[in-house]
């Protein structure tokens, strides 16, 4: 259910993150972007995808703080903050990652600028490779 | 209209069997047949007479398996609705509907089983289908942590007071604690305890969170003359729609902006009202699934009820509940309140409320909304209507 194979339309998401860098698609003929990623693009009926960098930067989509220990976040210490990012320069596609740096009381900011780091998340025996995301005001405060 | 299926079929019979998760005294398929032997017994059909069965959720029993025991003469029609999780509910009436009106079965039972021993935690298994690597490594791992995600949006960004969430889960408890068979019967519920109850995944606490029994739940369907024939007041089939709109599904969660905090009924809620030429204010009472609160909230916004802006106006506790409500939701209590075997006890109920048998009647009922598995990529909708209707 979880396994990848190098034929996934993910694959070279999976690839570049493993490399530390966020890479997302378009369609190799009209450039929309797709997230997740197709075989066939409908809005102009072609083939194919671009890859392209991306910063890791975005604003957050939407948030929950997991405090329940679910069987599968054996590597997540509780609680902790996955977070729905937008991603404005690859027109606003999101991306599901994990907030870090806030209080476990603080509320999540809907629409606040993030930035991120690549990092792994454990799931069984697997190490996934996930974005970590935080606020981007804290950069401003830090400095 | 639809007029090749509104008022078409109509269920005759229902049977139930429910026990608290991990006590039921019966195999799953053990379960399942006594269920739908009660639902033939119901109506005053022989069990070796129904042809048909159509499932949800990824059921395990394979209708086929159950000829010995049911003995049935011969198997005519077996369906299982796509998708893990409760979407499918009412869906598995169009099939089982779409059988009988073209002549390829005659008696079909629409059924769930879940006993934990046979098919683990249902929470497991419905992530099972859904999970992927995007999900696990965010740590996003069950549907309340998807469900949340939803919620927060509802409440943060369109400014859907979350005291909706409550007065829903409120009126679940009410009738809930009115009924007998409920897990929550002769328990109120209490505001206090409901906040103190542990956070499971922000916002919902324990008690936002439908919790699972073993079981399974059986609905005999027939055709409209069939069921005049038979011991019980026919329910019928008013209409039916499942699926989903473009920018719903499942899209690592980039469904539409303004999709992503609804129950996903759009397109399907849009061609109920089209295909019965009703609407809302024609429905007496809905039994509304719901995995969690916030989704019950989003349901109801979904097939007009309210909107995002008049939500706080309609939903709440005095005009949710029977005899009295505006319009009474979830009237045996819900997945929260009366128990939750995968959803079943929903149709279960919008069958008996239209029966005069609920434990919380709606008088004169005639029309009851059956809406199921909102959040999930593919989620359908039912309305069921007495001989009035017809
Ligand atoms: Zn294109």
């Amino acid at each position: 259910m979880i396994e990848a194979s190098p034929k996934d339309l993910d694959a070279p998401y999976w690839a570049a993150l493993e490399q530390g860098r966020l890479n997302l698609p378009t369609c190799k003929n009209c450039g929309v972007w797709h997230w997740p990623p197709v075989s066939r693009c409908a809005e102009c009926d072609s083939w194919g995808l671009d890859w392209h960098d991306i910063p890791l930067e975005g604003e957050i989509f939407s948030w929950t703080r997991t405090w329940h220990p679910f069987g599968g976040t054996e590597g997540l210490e509780k609680p902790f903050v996955t977070v729905v990012v937008a991603i404005p320069a690859a027109g606003n596609r999101r991306l599901m990652g994990l907030l870090e740096g806030v209080a476990d009381t603080a509320p999540v900011p809907i629409g606040a600028a993030v930035k991120g780091r690549v990092s792994h998340t454990r799931y069984g025996e697997t190490e996934i490779p996930t974005i970590l995301w935080h606020l981007a005001a804290r950069d401003g405060d830090a400095q | 209209m639809n007029k090749a299926l509104f008022g078409k079929t109509a269920v005759a019979g229902v049977g139930v069997q429910q026990f608290k998760r991990g006590t039921a005294p019966y195999s799953e398929r053990e379960c399942l047949v006594r269920a739908i032997i009660q639902a033939c017994e119901d109506a005053g059909l022989d069990p070796a007479d129904v042809d048909g069965f159509v499932s949800y959720g990824d059921d395990k029993n394979e209708p086929v398996r159950l000829m010995s025991d049911l003995g049935t003469k011969e198997l005519n029609w077996t369906q299982t609705v796509f998708g893990g999780g409760g979407g499918g509910i009412a869906a598995a009436f169009g099939s089982a509907a779409g059988a009988i009106l073209t002549g390829q079965a005659k008696a079909v039972i629409v059924f769930r089983a879940l006993v934990q021993d046979a098919s683990g935690r249902l929470s497991a298994a419905v992530m099972a289908h859904h999970l992927n690597p995007h999900m696990a490594a965010a740590g996003l791992v069950a549907p309340a942590q998807v469900c949340a995600l939803r919620a927060q949006r509802l409440f943060g960004y369109h400014g859907v007071p979350a005291e909706t969430a409550e007065a829903f889960l409120q009126a679940c408890y009410y009738h809930g604690s009115r009924n007998p068979a409920a897990v929550a019967y002769g328990s109120e519920f209490d505001h206090d305890a409901y906040m103190a109850s542990r956070m499971i995944a922000e916002p919902f606490h324990l008690f936002d969170c439908s919790r699972e029994n073993d079981g399974a739940g059986a609905l005999l369907l027939v055709s409209a003359e069939h069921a005049r024939d038979l011991r019980r007041p026919p329910v019928h089939l008013l209409g039916v729609t499942q699926g989903a709109e473009k920018g719903w599904g499942d899209l690592l969660e980039n469904d539409d902006a303004d999709l992503y905090a609804s129950g996903g009924f759009g397109s399907v809620a849009r061609r109920l009202w089209e295909q019965t030429d009703l609407t809302p204010t024609d429905i007496d009472v809905a039994q509304i699934y719901e995995n969690f609160s916030a989704q019950g909230v989003t349901s109801l916004i979904d097939h007009g009820f309210c909107t995002y802006e008049s939500a706080s106006e309609f939903i709440r506790f005095e005009n949710l509940i029977a005899p009295s409500g505006q319009l009474p939701v979830n009237t045996h209590g819900g997945n929260t309140a009366q128990g939750f075997i995968h959803g079943i006890g929903i149709a279960l109920e919008a069958v008996q409320c239209l029966r005069g048998e609920s434990a919380n009647p709606v008088p004169d009922a005639k029309t009851c909304l059956l809406a199921g598995g909102p959040g999930a990529p593919i989620v359908s909708s039912a309305i069921f209507g007495t001989a009035a209707m017809v």
